[in-house]
C-alpha cells in the first residue's frame, strides 16, 4: 500500500492512500495527483535505497492516471563516491566559470530515461508551489 | 497524539475551545476542500502582510486582506515616491549593519542609500505574533509526518533543540534545518567549515518580514527537507538564499 502526505495549511497533514484492494479509493487519489502536479505541487516520493539502505527520494515529474504510475526523470542520485558531488551554488566561490567550473565539478546529473513506479508501492510528500521567504 | 481514538477526539476538541481562532482555520478548510485546494489556504492575520506564490489563486486579495486602510496607503505611497528609481547594485555594509543601495534616480543620476534597519528583536516578536494562525494538531500532524521521515537521532535533535542536520547524497552539502529559521548550508568538504548560505523557503506563502510560514513551522521544515533529498536545484532555485551575516538568516 503506497500512500502520500500532503502538507496542509489549515487541516495539518491529509493522506492519499494507494490500496490496490480498494480501486475507488485508487481512482480519486490518482485524480489528485494529477490534478497537484498540475498544479506544480512538488510530489517527491521514494526511489529506491541507497547502498547503506537509506531511503532515496525523487521528484515525480508526471503521473499516469489510469495505471496510477509515477513518471522520474532516471535514476535516483546514489552518489557516495565524493568526487561525483555536485555542489548547487559552488561556481560563486569556486572562482572558475562556465565550463571550466562544470568540468572540475563532474558530471552534472546522472539523468537517464524515466522510470515508472507503481503508487501503491511507495510512500511520499506532496509540497504546495513554493513563495521564497 | 496518539492514544485512543477518542482521546485523540477529546485532545482535539480541547485545543479548539480555547483557541480562539480554531472556527476560522476550520473554515477555511472547508473551502480549501471544497475548492481542491489541496495545500489549503492561508490564514490572514490582522496587520501581518502575507506574501503568497503569485499562482495561487486569489493571492492579491488573500495578501491584501486584514491589512488596515492607513498601511495599505503608506505602501500606495511609498510606491509612488519609487516610480522611476531602479535598483543597479546593494551591498552589505558591517559597518552599519544594513544594505547599503546603488539606485538610478528618473533623470539618470547615480546616487545611493540605505536602508531601514531593524533590530533582530523586532523580528522575533512579529514571527512569535503570528503563532496565532497555527493550530496544535496541525503542528502535531507535521511531527508525526516529520517523525517517520527522520533516523531516530536527527528526531530526537529536533524534538529537543528545534534543528538537525542531513548530509545531501547528490551534494555532499550538509544542510542544517531548523524550525521557525533558514536552512543553513554547509561546505564540510575542506579542513575548517564554511556556511555556504542559507535558504529561506515556505510553501504557498509567509507573513513579510518574520520567519513565519503559511503552513506550521514543521511543514516548512518537512517542505525544505523532502525537496533537499528529492530535488536539490529545486530547493534551491525556488528559495531566498540569503548570506549568513544577514539578520534575516536567523545566525546573529
Amino acid at each position: 500500500m503506497g500512500q502520500i502526505g500532503i502538507l496542509n495549511v489549515g487541516a495539518g497533514d491529509t493522506k492519499l492512500i494507494f490500496d490496490k484492494d480498494r480501486p475507488e479509493d485508487c481512482a480519486r487519489a490518482a485524480k489528485t495527483i494529477s490534478d497537484m502536479i498540475k498544479r506544480g505541487y512538488a510530489i517527491l516520493i521514494e526511489a529506491g535505497k541507497d547502498a547503506k539502505g537509506e531511503m532515496l527520494y525523487q521528484r515525480a515529474t508526471g503521473f499516469r492516471e489510469g495505471t496510477c504510475e509515477y513518471i522520474i526523470a532516471g535514476d535516483p542520485v546514489d552518489l557516495n563516491q565524493e568526487e561525483q558531488n555536485e555542489q548547487p551554488g559552488s561556481s560563486a566561490s569556486s572562482g572558475k566559470t562556465g565550463t571550466q567550473d562544470r568540468k572540475a565539478r563532474g558530471p552534472r546529473s546522472t539523468r537517464g530515461a524515466p522510470r515508472i513506479i507503481h503508487a501503491s508501492a511507495v510512500s511520499g510528500i506532496a509540497v504546495g508551489r513554493i513563495a521564497g521567504g | 497524539m496518539g492514544g485512543s481514538p477518542e482521546a485523540e477526539a477529546h485532545g482535539i476538541s480541547l485545543f479548539n475551545s480555547l483557541d480562539g481562532f480554531a472556527g476560522l482555520r476550520r473554515g477555511l478548510s472547508r473551502v480549501a476542500e471544497q475548492e481542491q485546494s489541496w495545500a489549503g489556504i492561508p490564514m490572514p492575520l490582522e496587520g501581518h502582510r502575507l506574501v503568497i506564490e503569485p499562482k495561487f489563486p486569489r493571492a492579491k486579495e488573500l495578501s491584501d486582506l486584514l491589512i488596515s486602510k492607513e498601511q495599505r496607503a503608506r505602501e500606495a505611497a511609498t510606491d509612488k515616491e519609487n516610480e522611476g528609481y531602479k535598483v543597479r547594485n546593494r551591498f552589505w555594509s558591517f559597518h552599519r549593519n544594513r544594505w547599503v543601495m546603488i539606485y538610478e534616480t528618473p533623470d539618470g543620476k547615480i546616487e545611493w542609500g540605505l536602508t531601514k534597519g531593524t533590530h533582530p528583536i523586532a523580528r522575533l516578536i512579529e514571527t512569535l505574533d503570528c503563532s496565532f494562525a497555527w493550530g496544535i494538531e496541525q503542528e502535531a500532524r507535521a511531527v508525526q509526518t516529520l517523525g517517520t521521515l527522520l533516523r531516530h537521532h536527527s528526531f530526537k535533535a529536533y524534538m529537543l533543540t528545534g534543528m538537525f542536520m542531513e548530509k545531501s547524497k547528490r551534494s555532499g552539502l550538509t544542510y542544517l534545518f531548523r524550525r521557525l529559521r533558514p536552512t543553513v548550508v554547509l561546505d564540510t568538504s575542506r579542513d575548517d567549515i564554511r556556511v555556504r548560505c542559507c535558504l529561506c523557503l515556505h510553501p504557498i506563502g509567509y507573513y513579510e518580514d518574520t520567519w513565519a510560514g503559511a503552513m506550521t513551522p514543521t511543514d516548512d521544515v518537512i517542505a525544505a527537507l523532502m525537496l533537499m533529498r528529492g530535488d536539490e536545484p529545486m530547493l534551491w532555485r525556488t528559495s531566498n538564499q540569503h548570506p549568513s551575516w544577514v539578520p534575516e538568516a536567523g545566525i546573529f
